[in-house]
């Protein structure tokens, strides 16, 4: 794993004081967060920039967790989601693990528990995001393009996946 | 001679008669004995002017007094409030008869029975009236039920409240934990503070997260008892759960003549879930079965349990062959506290806690029902 400000995290929960905090205590340990305090605001920060582990809060008022999820992997389809429940919603849950979140974590979160799951997270999504890259790779290779075709389709490529 | 002859002939055709009506009256008499002496509702006559003039065997246990104490008294005296006894005789008077009418009674100790009653008029052959007939049923056990019903609904919404109390305060707690371990990183940097005043601090940042630690234990009690948190795994046999849940069931299907059938696929059938919670909703769904048998007349009860092992998921299917669920219920039965049962008897939580548990599994319950031919209910549940 690279440093840990090599991993971008986005947070999103309504309950700002909440976000506040764990934001702040992310931040000194060296990761790279940004903070919304709803899946409206999260949507657009990932219209901006790329992130790698977004935690979602499943309950919010407007768009919920759930969407919310759905909406942010349809913008980054490598995007790991970890999602907080509070108890009792055992069935949005499931609902949400239809939407193939990362881990779901029961809410008053452990902290330590929240940064060793955003860690898994960032090995998985580089682990997919690196398989999906080779394969694109072999496949340009095997299209039997030109050396000039290839190289361009190559920097697309890292372009796309910010890898290589 | 013939005159002599004829009249002997009238006098045997009259006595015959009288012979036979004789036997006619004794038997309705008996009839009529026969269900004041065993029934168990309250019936009673009463003279024209509202004195009791009979009181079957059921009325002198559902009133407390004996026959020969209550005959001859006003029938109204032994009403709760004789006032209102007097408008519902009186719509009797008016209309030949009074159905169906919310009666309380008073105990020859004091206490309140509450009754179902119909009141008729009694009236001779001329057709002039002789008095009022009551056919009284005691509902007040039906009546209790009722009340502990309600107050079942009631601490169920209290639970439901306290639920959600503890689910909100969930949200504060956590704050003050992360807000207490910030402050905490920011004491550990702090440059500038003296030894003591360090250690006070450390000290007291300690003692916050302890105490939100425990408001979250507190909490996740409440909401546990409130619901189990999640289901545990282990390796199950579909099969013998489901005997052992008929052997649990063993004791409801104890003199009855209902049959259990097994249709089960080849071999045990493994999966990886939760064998408290699958036996819960088998218990349910069996159970449910049994109840609805009960209430069909004929003889050919039978519930067949049967199993199939599909891909990635195994389906039980509960089949029984009672009355059928009818359309306008099918849509409701897996609501909260929706029963067609009788007070007291069903809570309406069977089969939507079922519903949940399955779903927490990673299943579904579906059911098809047709009315006079049965109910199938089938659990998918995956393997793993």
């Amino acid at each position: 794993m690279g440093d840990l400000q090599d991993i971008r995290i986005l947070l999103v929960d309504d309950e700002e004081n909440l976000v506040e905090y764990i934001a702040k205590r992310l931040l000194k340990k060296g990761f790279t967060v940004k903070a919304t305090f709803s899946g409206e605001q999260a949507l657009e920060a990932a219209e901006r920039d790329h992130y790698d582990v977004a935690v979602v809060d499943l309950k919010m008022p407007g768009m919920d967790g759930v969407e919310t999820q759905r909406k942010l992997r349809e913008a980054q389809p490598f995007l790991q989601c970890i999602v907080l429940t509070g108890h009792g919603s055992i069935e949005s849950a499931l609902e949400s693990g239809q939407e193939d979140a990362f881990q779901y974590l029961l809410k008053p979160v452990d902290y330590d528990a929240l940064v060793a799951s955003i860690k898994d997270a960032f090995d998985k999504k580089q682990k997919l995001q690196g398989a999906k890259f080779q394969e694109e790779v072999q496949r340009i290779q095997a299209s039997g393009m030109g050396a000039h075709g290839m190289r361009k389709a190559l920097a697309d490529l890292r372009k796309i996946y910010g890898v290589g | 001679m013939g005159l002599d002859s004829s009249l002997s002939a009238e006098l045997r055709r009259v006595t015959r008669e009288l012979a036979s009506y004789k036997i006619e009256l004794h038997q309705t008499r008996s009839y009529l004995q026969c269900i004041l002496q065993n029934t168990s509702d309250l019936i009673f006559a009463t003279d024209a002017e509202g004195t009791l003039v009979s009181l079957s065997k059921g009325g002198e246990k559902v009133l407390g007094y004996s026959w020969i104490e209550a005959v001859g008294r006003p029938v109204k005296d032994f009403a709760e409030d004789p006032e209102l006894f007097e408008p519902a005789m009186a719509s009797c008077l008016k209309d030949g008869c009074a159905l169906a009418l919310d009666v309380p009674f008073r105990h020859k100790e004091g206490k309140t029975v509450y009754c179902n009653a119909s009141l008729m008029d009694l009236i001779n052959r001329e057709g002039q009236r002789v008095g009022t007939v009551g056919i009284c049923q005691d509902i007040t056990r039906w009546k209790r039920l009722q009340e502990d019903l309600v107050q079942v609904d009631r601490l169920a919404e209290i639970g439901r409240i306290a639920a959600g109390v503890a689910h909100e305060i969930n949200n504060p707690v956590a704050v003050i934990r992360e807000a207490a371990a910030w402050a905490g990183e920011v004491v550990a940097d702090a440059k500038g503070l003296g030894a003591d005043d360090r250690q006070e601090l450390e000290e007291v940042m300690e003692r916050i997260s302890a105490q939100t630690e425990r408001c979250g234990n507190i909490t996740h009690k409440l909401l546990g008892f409130a619901r189990e948190s999640r289901p545990s795994r282990s390796e199950v046999d579909i099969h013998g759960l489901l005997k052992e849940t008929i052997a649990f069931l063993a004791p409801q299907l104890k003199h009855t003549t209902i049959k259990i059938e097994l249709a089960f696929a080849e071999g045990p059938l493994l999966v990886n879930s939760d064998p408290r919670l699958l036996e819960q909703v088998f218990v349910n769904l069996i159970g449910n079965a049994i109840h609805a048998l009960l209430e069909k007349g004929e003889d050919d009860k039978q519930i067949e349990l049967g199993t199939v092992r599909k891909d990635s998921e195994v389906e039980i299917s509960v089949e029984d062959n009672a009355g059928g669920i009818p359309q306008e219920h099918q849509g409701k039965i897996f609501e909260l506290f929706y029963t067609t049962k009788p007070p007291g008897k069903g809570t309406g939580l069977g089969l939507p806690i079922s519903q949940n548990v399955v779903r927490s599994l990673g299943g579904e319950i579906t059911f098809d029902s047709k009315v006079g031919v049965g109910t199938t209910f089938k659990v998918r549940i995956p393997v793993s």
